[in-house]
């Protein structure tokens, strides 16, 4: 027994030698061959203060900073900032990159600190470009270290890049540049989408197709563009069991496999189907696989997170992990369900495309936050997200890195919580903008960089058009850079979302879409339904126990992309009418709940021009 | 006639320990069906209220060695509808067949995500509820919620 526990040991031992010997000769290969040079400066609070560098020469492909390898396809350069914040009024710290060749993509992220620091700053500009900057403000940063992470997104090798990085005058302030996208409102037809509260929205990049659902219906729109203005056809694509009873209604779209899903919940349970071709035929799945989940419930999926070759090699354990829950038969994505009941909000993983669930995985209790929560958002990586509307004295971010096994909650840091779910969009390299009603009622977006760790860029999109009281934040982005964030607003101040019970709530609500096509620095705010309010009076978002006439909305819209990048949104118009509707185009008429239809007619928001959320697509100008 | 006492004595002894264990619809004094009122007083005695979300109640349990938080929800008519307790780091721990006869539930999931699903009724109330555990461990839970099946509950979403 001695004689084989010591040979067990020596052969651990022999193995942790050989280990080290080749950790050790791979670093000094690593630091000798892709290691930025040098690998640090200090700078000083003096204008023109600055250092250069060359980088390692990596090369590889990356989804996002989060599935690199330092030494392989990522490098490091650090930073130090001698003084005190204060010493820097004034001056700004740029940092920029350059490379030759355009068709290679590197991406350029700024953590304070190390690299489990905060993201302060990123510049991810996809093909082509030949440089990446970033300017920080180290009077509200601070100073110290920070640390430069250089990511291969699409690199060959033999195109090496260099850094500077200089304490310099602040840039002057650029405006949204560009041209505002332009809408179109595209009504369902008379017998269809009547009833179509709460809608959601999917794009099928397969077939070109819409889909859509709200309620009963399940709608397949074709827009034929082979007119201008393009002229649309409804379609009911029902499924087998999603059309008999509802509770919430639910339906997503992978745009990337083109498989639809959709999900009345039932009870404690859900009745669920999903298509492959836009609802022509349909597979009756197990639903949620959750055994208690009673309200709210979401579907949403996209790749697994699976490691990269490289990351295989460096962390074999955990990948080994997180391939355990990977597919399981051809469907090559995930899909997620989450809802909540009895005081925890839960998600199971589907890793047969929707077919059959997991036991669910508790994502947070109300000790955490809220009960109920936003749609499921999946970044190209793999990281799943559910947003919250309160998680203590913000709104929350739910992340999951490991495919739905376990969750950790993020604040969104500089929020405040409302009644509205928020919504999140995620660029193409992970960049997550979080759309979400602030306690003024005023629609807000924040962008995060580093999985919810931190947030900046928090603006008021609702401005250009004063708008006072907000609902149903919906967000979707396409390249890391760009997004569109849709919701209901007013300009009229009050309690436009509470229950009514006083003097009546007098405004008129309006669809606005705000876009930005550079990371959420500015945006364009547009009224998407100019000449036809969504609703006269109150939109009340207090559930069920909202008065009758108050909620005909529900409780959500929905946001989506095509393959080409146009932004399609779905929503419930509640005034329809042509009296209503001129009631809402008159100033000084009356714009209470009485004045309003209360309808539930489904609804579809179509960009018609300026550049979508692709800019591979932009040479390929939108037409109406 | 002794003879036949002493088996008879035996058998009542035995009896009860071959029925199943019926989880109990009570946790750390409070019970499904108990008023609003009633719930409040309870839960005022034992914790601090911590916060509100669409009715549903967490409170923070001042000396239980077992469980930290106890979150409550009400049904239509403001009756306690289901109460969840979740189970205090480094406390007491609660191991699943303290609950009930592991061999009635119904085991779902797996290590690292365990649950155990008790189906009962309370005949005195004269309604059907679940008993669900739910842990990390094989063996100790993390939380544990009683729940009364057949009512809606205060807030619960109609959309049709």
């Amino acid at each position: 027994m001695s004689s084989h526990a010591s040979s067990v040991t020596g052969a651990t031992r022999f193995s942790l030698r050989s280990g080290i010997i080749l950790a050790l000769a791979a670093f000094c290969f690593a630091t000798l061959v892709f290691a930025a040079t040098p690998s640090s400066s200090t700078l000083n609070p003096v204008n023109g203060s600055s250092a250069t560098w060359a980088g390692g020469g990596i090369a590889g492909a990356t989804t996002d900073e989060t599935t690199c390898v330092d030494g392989t396809d990522c490098d490091v350069y650090t930073i130090t900032l001698t003084g005190s914040p204060a010493n820097y009024k004034g001056l700004v710290l740029a940092i920029s990159i350059s490379h030759q060749v355009k068709l290679n993509d590197y991406d350029l992220y700024v953590h304070k600190g190390g690299l489990t620091g905060p993201v302060i700053a990123s510049s991810t500009a996809g093909i082509p470009e030949t440089s990446e900057a970033v300017v920080i403000d180290p009077t509200v940063s601070g100073t110290g270290v920070y640390t430069v992470h250089v990511v291969d997104s699409n690199v060959a090798p033999g195109d090496p890049y260099s850094g500077v990085a200089s304490i310099t005058t602040p840039p002057a302030d650029s405006p949204a540049h560009g041209t505002a996208p332009t809408y179109a409102n595209y009504q369902s037809p008379p017998g269809l989408g009547d009833s179509s509260g709460e809608p959601s929205i999917g794009a099928n990049f397969n077939s070109g197709r819409i889909m859509t659902q709200a309620v009963f219906d399940t709608l397949q729109v074709t827009f034929n563009t082979n007119t201008s203005p393009a002229t649309a056809t409804w379609l009911l694509k029902d499924g087998p069991n999603t059309s008999i009873t509802t509770l919430d209604p639910i339906l997503f779209t992978d745009s990337q496999t083109g498989r639809t899903v959709v999900s009345q919940l039932f009870g404690t349970t859900s009745l669920s189907s999903f298509t492959d071709n836009d609802g022509e035929t349909y597979t009756v799945s197990q639903g949620g696989g959750i055994a208690s989940g009673v309200d709210h419930e979401t579907v949403g999926g996209g790749p697994f997170r699976l490691c990269t070759a490289d990351q295989l090699l460096v962390t074999p354990a955990p990948c080994a992990q997180l391939a355990v829950r990977g597919p399981l038969t051809q469907y090559p994505h995930a899909v997620y369900y989450a809802s909540q009941d009895i005081g925890d909000a839960e998600m199971a993983l589907s890793q047969d495309g929707g077919l059959t669930y997991e036991e669910a995985h508790p994502m947070y209790t109300l000790v955490d936050c809220g009960g109920l929560h936003g749609h499921i958002k999946v970044s190209s990586s793999g990281i799943v997200y559910v947003p919250n509307k309160g998680c203590g004295s913000t709104q929350g971010l739910i992340v999951s890195m490991d495919n739905g096994l376990t969750f950790t909650v993020q604040p969104v840091t500089g929020s405040s919580p409302n009644s509205s779910d928020p919504s999140i969009g995620i660029g193409s390299k992970g960049r997550v903008y979080f759309g979400y009603v602030a306690s003024d009622g005023h629609p807000h977006i924040t962008v995060s960089d580093d999985q919810g760790r931190s947030w900046h860029g928090d603006l008021d999109v609702g401005v250009p058009f004063s708008i006072r009281n907000t609902v149903f934040p919906e967000v979707v982005a396409g390249d890391n850079d760009r997004a569109s964030f849709f919701f209901l607003g007013t300009p009229s101040a009050g309690d436009g979302t509470g229950a009514d019970t006083g003097t009546p709530f007098n405004g008129v609500w309006h669809g606005y879409i705000a876009t930005t096509y550079n990371g959420g620095k500015t945006w364009f705010t547009v009224d998407a339904t100019p000449n036809d309010p969504v609703q006269l009076g109150v939109i009340c978002t207090q559930g069920t126990t909202c008065p009758n006439g108050t909620r005909n909305l529900l409780d959500f819209n929905d946001l989506t992309a095509d393959k080409a990048g146009r932004v399609f949104a779905a929503y419930t118009d509640g005034c329809i009418t042509a009296a209503c509707i001129a009631r809402g185009n008159n100033a000084t008429a009356s714009h209470t709940r009485l004045d309003n239809d209360q309808a539930t007619k489904a609804t579809i928001i179509r960009q018609s021009t300026g550049q979508g959320l692709f800019k591979s697509q932009d040479a390929t100008p939108l037409r109406p | 006639m002794q003879r036949t006492v002493i088996p008879a004595l035996l058998l009542l002894t035995v009896a009860p320990l071959a029925v199943a264990k019926q989880p109990a619809l009570r946790i750390v004094g409070l019970h499904l069906g108990m008023s609003h009122a009633q719930a409040q007083s309870r839960l005022k005695e034992i914790g601090q209220f911590k916060s509100e979300d669409e009715g549903q109640q967490v409170w923070i349990l001042s000396h239980d060695q077992r469980y930290q938080y106890a979150i409550v929800g009400f049904d239509r008519s403001r009756h306690l509808r289901y109460i969840t307790v979740l189970a205090r780091p480094e406390g007491k721990p609660v191991s699943y067949s303290d609950l009930g006869d592991l061999a009635s539930a119904t085991r779902s999931g797996g290590p690292g995500n365990l649950r155990y699903t008790w189906k009962a009724r309370d005949d005195i109330g004269g309604f059907e509820y679940l008993v669900i555990a739910k842990g990390k461990n094989n063996r100790y839970l993390d939380r544990y919620a009683v729940k009364r099946l057949g009512v809606e509950s205060e807030t619960e979403d109609r959309d049709n």
